[in-house]
């Protein structure tokens, strides 16, 4: 792995615990999904967007209201900061939902903030926009995801995937796809950047 | 297994001239037991040059100092400190804690360096999975089979434990250990050796010994009077494995008055794990049979285990609860 000088973050199930229920009522409204709401607001949120077309704001602002940040974010993020690399959050959600988020999680650490609106579309031109507006080369950037298709994302972009291992048997299943890294909580993070720059040579 | 080149040097010196040469390509090769499993399984992160330091004249001794106190050369074998009287005398609690250690043949060959320094024995690393301490960047230990050989107090980056059972024994009597380094001799306490999962050189480790440094010796101080002092390791099989949980205890006791405490955890976490909320628990308590219920309720608070080994906890704080009633029984 190159030296990683930028990270892009995905918000659900990377800086917080959303509510599955929110995203799920999307998918029943808007294409008559059936059956219960996934456990995973993660999974939840990536089958959404797999279904295409338009989502609905409101209810993604009320996933925002409702995830409980996790308490690991702010100490990793600021301490990353401190290290030089460029924080940027590339989401699928809405402006308004992400411009929530942002607000409610740490307005100040993100060096970029591209969502869905911005980046004009979803799943991978989010990633290629914040790589994009930060002069990041894929190489040097990490993706953090739970999902399978978090990972297949990243990979289409090129960027390393960091497999965010919030559930054990999941993240096993995950491990699978050969991800790049993956750690179980963000305060690992600036310990993998390090660990990585040791590796390359680099003090 | 990879070729590999033996270096035989006859100093120190000439040793740490050597690895300094090779960088993180060399490995210090005294008993073996660790190093040449690692090289047999194959692993990516075992050495190509083994600089062998049985040679060395000076590392292998059990001696009185002048204070009272022991020294023992890192060399000395871990069968010949379970024999050693003066050990027995003076440290009763380490030569039981090191008989616990693997099997009689491997202490015959194994040293009390290379027990303080292996590496950790999670089966995804031995197995050659690309773990973080093995050129890869996912500890499968955190999401795997976690029963036995992963903390059950957090981690950072690799889960494993710490696996030695000396450091363990030898951190209730203050040891201090001395590292030879390019620059000259360095002094810690065992718990600063033995600090946890960190990265030195480029590498996740659990000690703190950089590529072309060598511990050299390990001192005791002169036992404190009235000091009591038990070791007690559980384990999956009943001989011959490393510690599911292990305590070692000491209490410095006057006049049934706990003048003194060390509560230290083996195989729970990535390093020794002092227990420094007991220990000041049980400062200035009467010793008695009362004690061990509330020691346990404030024991391991920031526990955080991982989904298959909570019972470490468990097991923890029984073997808390039986210590103190087997050093309270000493009376």
């Amino acid at each position: 792995m190159e030296t990683i000088k930028g990270i892009l973050f995905e918000p659900v199930g990377c800086l917080a615990e959303f509510p599955p229920e929110p995203f799920h009522e999307i998918a029943v409204r808007l294409y008559g999904k059936r059956g219960k709401a996934s456990r995973s607001a993660s999974r939840s949120y990536w089958h959404l967007l797999n279904l295409g077309g338009d989502t609905i704001e409101a209810l993604e602002v009320q996933a925002v209201d409702g995830a409980a940040i996790y308490d690991d974010v702010l100490p990793a993020l600021a301490e990353l900061k401190a290290m030089g690399v460029e924080l940027l959050i590339a989401s699928s959600l809405c402006n308004a939902a992400i411009a929530r988020f942002v607000e409610r999680c740490c307005p100040h650490e993100f060096d970029g903030v591209w969502n869905r609106d911005n980046a004009e579309g979803i799943k991978a031109a989010p990633l290629t926009r914040a790589l994009e507006g930060a002069s990041l080369r894929p190489e040097n950037t990490m993706f953090l995801t739970d999902t399978a298709e978090g990972l297949r994302v990243a990979e289409s972009v090129g960027v390393n995937s960091v497999l965010m291992m919030n559930d054990p048997d999941e993240s096993r299943r995950l491990a699978m796809l050969n991800p790049g890294g993956g750690i179980v909580s963000l305060h690992e993070l600036p310990d993998f950047i390090r660990l990585v720059r040791a590796q390359n040579g680099e003090t | 297994m990879k070729k590999i080149s033996i270096y035989r040097p006859t100093t120190v010196d000439e040793a740490i001239q050597i690895l300094s040469q090779h960088g993180t390509e060399a490995g210090v090769y005294a008993g073996g037991t660790d190093l040449l499993i690692r090289l047999k399984n194959r692993l990516q992160q075992a050495p190509t040059y083994l600089v062998d330091i049985k040679k060395i004249d000076n590392l292998r001794y059990i001696k009185e100092d002048a204070q009272g106190g022991v020294r023992i050369g890192t060399a000395t074998k871990l069968a010949e400190m379970a024999d050693s009287d003066l050990l027995k005398k003076r440290y009763p609690m380490l030569v039981e804690a090191i008989h616990m250690i693997s099997s009689p043949e491997l202490r015959n060959v194994s040293t009390l360096g290379g027990d303080l320094l292996q590496e950790v024995w999670c089966q995804y690393l031995r197995g050659g999975y690309a773990c973080w301490r093995n050129g890869g960047h996912l500890c499968y230990g955190a999401i795997g089979d976690n029963s036995y050989y992963h903390s059950a107090m957090g981690g950072r980056l690799c889960y494993a434990v710490y696996p030695g059972d000396a450091a363990v024994a030898l951190i209730p009597f203050d040891a201090m250990v001395k590292l030879a380094t390019p620059a000259g001799t360095k002094e810690l306490t065992l718990e600063q050796l033995v600090p946890g999962d960190l990265l030195v050189d480029g590498r996740i480790q659990s000690h703190v010994v950089r590529f072309n440094e060598i511990l050299t010796e390990v001192s005791l101080p002169a036992p404190k009077p009235g000091v009591r002092a038990s070791f007690e390791k559980l384990r999956p099989r009943g001989v011959w494995d490393f510690a599911m949980a292990s305590l070692a205890l000491s209490l410095q006791v006057r006049d049934n008055t706990i003048e003194d405490a060390r509560v230290v955890f083996g195989g729970i976490a990535g390093r020794p794990l002092r227990e420094r909320a007991v220990e000041n628990f049980l400062k200035g308590k009467t010793l008695s049979a009362e004690l061990g219920e509330p020691a346990v309720s404030i024991a391991l608070a920031n526990a955080a285990p991982l989904k298959y080994n909570s019972t470490k906890i468990d097991m923890a704080k029984g073997l808390l609860a039986s210590g103190l009633a087997k050093l309270h029984g000493n009376n």
